[in-house]
């Protein structure tokens, strides 16, 4: 069941009815999801599940306590109440208390498709099945996820606000492997209507990666040229926008840091090709119309060009700082100044690159420079004189994220694309990328 | 009106006998808001029942409840706390050979019913295009009730007592000169297992899980620089006398001497060194190189679209050579205090303990019911695990420990015999590939060896190396007196993903002649 906009209301209602506290801050939430898993070419697992949940926080004489539930009976809704009341109570004073938002008005954020709430169980299987099918004419195994499912949540303060959104979320990824294990290939896409996933195509480019892995040459560690595609740079930039955090920056422990307690802001701090910023009403990837503690979201930019416009202000600091706080992110949305390249034309454009589909186990190495290691995964290719090459084996890097995209390094820009829950991110030609060892994981 | 578990248990009498859990089936639970309290043995029957007429091959249905409470605290100040429960059931159905898993929150016949035919409808829509049909080893039904290793319950402790332990952390580390900012956080997990399977087994379980831990920055505003000192404890399936039984204080003190050090700390120089491993960072290296290579499904493809495949496959058990002669694996689900100790996996196959890796060659897999048979094994090694009562059971580690030496051997006397060297403490920054053979782990404190002796601390350190090549350069192990049981409170595998605690005991151990890195993109 999904809660409706007036279950919503009614629950967040009867909730902070109970409240004895000063102030509080209430959400609901709802949850189907349905998947399947395949493996090996067989069906490995398949689940439905429903979900649904309660969270409170209150404050008292400045003193916060958290409380959640998962049935939404009277009974347990007091209860939830009640123990977060007493939390607070033995609490210290919490001294980034502000008080709750009034009422504030939302712009709606179409991101619910009916179709993707509910899909056909026989449909999904014959379309596993038919991606199991077309590998094995290929001669790969093939392995692969697809879930679907909608959410639905309300929220309110016991200063007046209110809010409900629904959304829905499809994906499908599909990993093929060469019958012998020499060569991998890894293709996924979501959306939030399920008829803007193409399963047909996600398939054929895992299939068609693994086909064309085969036979992989071993190179050199050292720093290469990279053609990047949106997926491997969502594995490496996907999780950037937590790294526009103004507190960190002004206390002096993130790579935006400047010295004495200032920030980069206004800096160039990536090559002018790029700019990156959150947008809830983008139709492709649509975000949610609440931003932090309720603040209605709004489309803002982090970088312009290259240059750092915005860092994230919680409503806490912004209030300490004296501005306002960041009506986001919600989404993280990469785009390039100038004409769009497809890979092709990238691929065309170089005289010798890496071309890279994914990346794999990502850990930070160094936060002050946001350098990171990980590996290649799922095919990598050799790109001589405007073609693929030869396919390589995998390799290790050990890079800073923002040395990679900073001033003078991109060569082009792509289209961007939706890769994940709430990401749109072009594929990029890189001017080096520090690679340091050789894997020989397939 | 209170009343706390224990007074509930002693007025019903119900704390007399070991076997007596404190269950949600006596309600009455303080520390957290009641959840109505089903008659699980009752919808256990409605599931099975049903499931024999659709044809089910198997069925099983697990009812759990959990609560979780998380405090965070930054300097002087607490930031968050929060307490949690949820409960619900998932049906597990075995038909054609398919898998269909289905699970709700509303825990009542009604509801039972649905659930157990969707799962059904699931297998059966999902059966018409199976290639290959799941068998499960035949195990004995068994029933009973398990509790883990704890003496004091977190969730009766007030919050206020838990607040001032991460606040006089925080004072410990803030009391080194130079430390600019500590963040502190506490995490308590307990699960309230009821599974019911078509065997005739029927068990419950009540687990405690704990993970205290910090993280202490140095800032130094004039060169633009920062270092941060992370705890070295980890999670343990112990209750609240964990903030007792480990000098919290004592490592939150040298945390903030050793993050203001690391400003300073000599920058190491790449190249080939020996290594002492602490067990507070070996842990996460026997994780992710022995823990996930070992995955019997990973071998066999069931991860290749997430966490990964392995570079072992069936055919190398009892020939490959893992590692050195002195190095002996165990997967242990019965380990004191392990995070993953349980008295029965989610398919009700108890808990055991069994070799992996046996003088240097790679003996054992990690196996459940589904898995077993497919390298002709007869019994499920027990190693089913869901994260919750809405996720669908699958293969997951059990706890898996390096054995230490007989000779109880200390850490001074493997340093003794190094004369280029670096010691490791401490979990920092790990990536292995998907079939877990090359990898790269950093630390939080690296100390310079030389001729024998610690002389002082290094900074940007990590090292890069293969499994086996790994393993096999390991030369010496320290005794009991050096073993330690650290472990990761959060495991993620499967899709959808799920998490996993576990521990992974260890002595200190050495290695030699590894490749080490500079990390530091700032000499660039």
């Amino acid at each position: 069941m999904l809660l409706t906009k007036s279950d919503a209301k009614k629950i967040t209602g009867r909730i902070l009815s109970y409240v004895k506290a000063d102030d509080a801050s209430v959400s609901v939430r709802s949850n189907k999801s349905t998947n399947l898993r395949f493996a090996n070419d067989a069906f490995l697992t398949s689940g439905s599940t429903v979900e649904i949940g309660a969270n409170i926080t209150v404050w008292k004489d400045g003193k916060a306590g958290s409380a959640s539930t998962s049935d939404f009976e009277d009974s347990s809704l007091k209860a939830m109440v009640e123990q977060a009341e007493k939390v607070a109570a033995l609490a210290p004073v919490d001294k980034q208390y502000l008080p709750t938002l009034g009422m504030q008005k939302y712009k709606a954020v179409d991101g619910y498709v009916e179709d993707t709430s509910n899909i056909a169980l026989k449909d999904r299987a014959q379309r596993a099945a038919r991606i199991i099918e077309a590998g094995k004419k290929e001669g790969v195994i093939t392995a692969g996820f697809h879930q679907a499912g909608a959410d639905a949540s309300g929220y309110a303060t016991k200063n007046g606000n209110f809010g409900y959104e629904k959304d829905t979320f499809a994906s499908l990824s599909v990993t093929a492997r060469a019958k012998d294990g020499s060569s991998s290939g890894y293709f996924q896409r979501g959306h939030h209507d399920i008829k803007s996933l193409d399963t047909d195509r996600i398939a054929r480019e895992s299939i068609q990666k693994a086909a064309n892995g085969k036979g992989a040459k071993i190179i050199e560690p050292g720093v290469y040229p990279v053609i990047l595609e949106p997926q491997a740079v969502g594995d490496l930039y996907g999780r950037l926008r937590f790294q526009f955090n103004a507190r960190l920056a002004e206390e002096g422990r993130s790579p935006f840091s400047g010295s004495k307690g200032a920030t980069k802001i206004g800096e160039q701090i990536f090559d002018e090709k790029l700019s990156v910023m959150s947008d809830p009403w983008h139709p492709e990837v649509p975000g949610s119309q609440s931003a932090q503690a309720g603040i209605p979201a709004e489309k803002i930019s982090m970088v312009k060009n290259g240059v750092l416009e915005n860092l994230i202000y919680s409503r806490f600091w912004a209030h300490k700082r004296k501005v306002e706080p960041t009506a986001g992110p919600v989404n993280l949305i990469m785009t390039g100044s100038g004409r769009a390249m497809s890979v092709e034309e990238m691929i065309k454009g170089s005289k010798k690159a890496l071309l890279i589909g994914r990346f794999w186990y990502i850990r930070t190495t160094d936060a002050r420079t946001a350098s990171v290691t990980g590996l290649t995964r799922d095919g990598v290719w050799m790109v001589e004189d405007g073609k693929i090459a030869y396919p390589v084996t995998n390799l290790r890097f050990n890079q800073s994220l923002i040395q990679a995209i900073g001033k003078g390094t991109v060569e082009a820009v792509g289209k961007p694309e939706r890769i994940g829950s709430s990401t749109l991110l072009p594929a990029l030609k890189l001017s080096g990328f520090n690679f340091t060892s050789i894997s020989e994981a397939v | 009106m209170s009343f706390s578990r224990r007074d509930f248990l002693k007025t019903t009498g119900l704390a007399l006998g070991a076997t007596v859990l404190p269950s949600w089936v006596y309600s009455a639970d303080i520390s957290g808001a009641p959840l109505p309290v089903p008659d699980k043995h009752a919808l256990a029957d409605t599931a099975l029942k049903l499931a024999k007429q659709l044809g089910a091959e198997y069925c099983d249905i697990r009812i759990n409840k959990y609560r979780v409470e998380s405090i965070s605290s930054r300097e002087r100040q607490i930031q968050n706390i929060v307490s949690g429960q949820n409960a619900g059931f998932g049906i597990r159905i075995l038909y054609k050979g398919t898998w269909g898993f289905a699970a709700s929150p509303f825990m009542n016949t009604k509801e039972v019913k649905r659930v157990t035919r969707e799962a059904f409808d699931i297998a059966n829509a999902n059966s018409q295009f199976q290639t290959r049909p799941v068998r499960l080893t035949k195990e004995k039904a068994v029933t009973g009730k398990w509790k883990s290793d704890f003496k004091k319950d977190p969730f009766d402790v007030p919050i206020n007592e838990k607040t001032d332990f991460l606040l006089s952390l925080n004072e410990a580390a803030l009391a080194t000169k130079g430390v600019s900012f500590v963040n502190s956080r506490m995490a308590w997990v307990n699960e309230q297992k009821f599974l019911a399977n078509s065997d005739g087994s029927r068990v419950e379980q009540y687990l405690i899980r704990g993970v205290p831990s910090f993280s202490v920055t140095a800032v130094d505003r004039a060169k633009g620089d920062f270092a941060s000192r992370n705890s070295l404890a980890q999670g343990l399936s112990k209750g609240w006398e964990y903030t007792t039984d480990y000098d919290w204080l004592g490592e939150a003190k040298a945390a903030g001497n050793e993050a203001v050090m690391k400003l300073s700390a000599k920058p190491v120089k790449p190249g080939k060194y020996d290594l002492i491993l602490h067990p507070s960072h070996l842990f996460l290296t026997i994780h992710e190189s022995v823990g996930h290579s070992t995955e019997l499904d990973r071998a066999l493809l069931w991860e290749a679209n997430y966490a990964g495949t392995s570079f072992l496959t069936p055919e190398k058990t009892g020939k490959l050579k893992f590692g050195s002669e002195i190095v002996n694996f165990f997967a242990d689900k019965t380990q004191k205090n392990g995070l993953a100790t349980v008295g029965w996996d989610d398919e009700g196959v108890p808990g055991q303990e069994w070799d992996i890796v046996k003088n240097g060659k790679f003996v054992g897999w990690q196996t459940t019911r589904s898995l077993a048979h497919l390298i002709g094994e007869e019994k499920s090694r027990g190693c089913l695990y869901g994260d919750s009562w809405s996720s669908v059971s699958f293969p997951r580690m059990p706890n898996l420990s390096l054995k230490p030496s007989k000779k109880d051997i200390s850490t001074d006397a493997l340093i003794s015999d190094v004369k280029n060297g670096i010691m490791i403490h401490g979990r920092g920054s790990y990536s292995i590939d998907q079939q877990r053979y090359n990898f790269q782990f950093g630390g939080q404190t690296f100390w310079e060896i030389k001729n024998g002796k610690v002389t002082g601390m290094l900074k940007d350190v990590a090292y890069q190396s293969r499994t086996t090549d790994f393993w096999g350069a390991c030369d010496g192990l320290g005794g009991k007196s050096t073993y330690e049981l650290p472990g990761t409170f959060r495991d993620g595998k499967g899709q959808p993903g799920q998490s996993n605690a576990v521990s992974h005991g260890c002595p200190t151990a050495r290695f030699r002649n590894i490749n080490v890195l500079n990390t530091s993109s700032k000499k660039a």
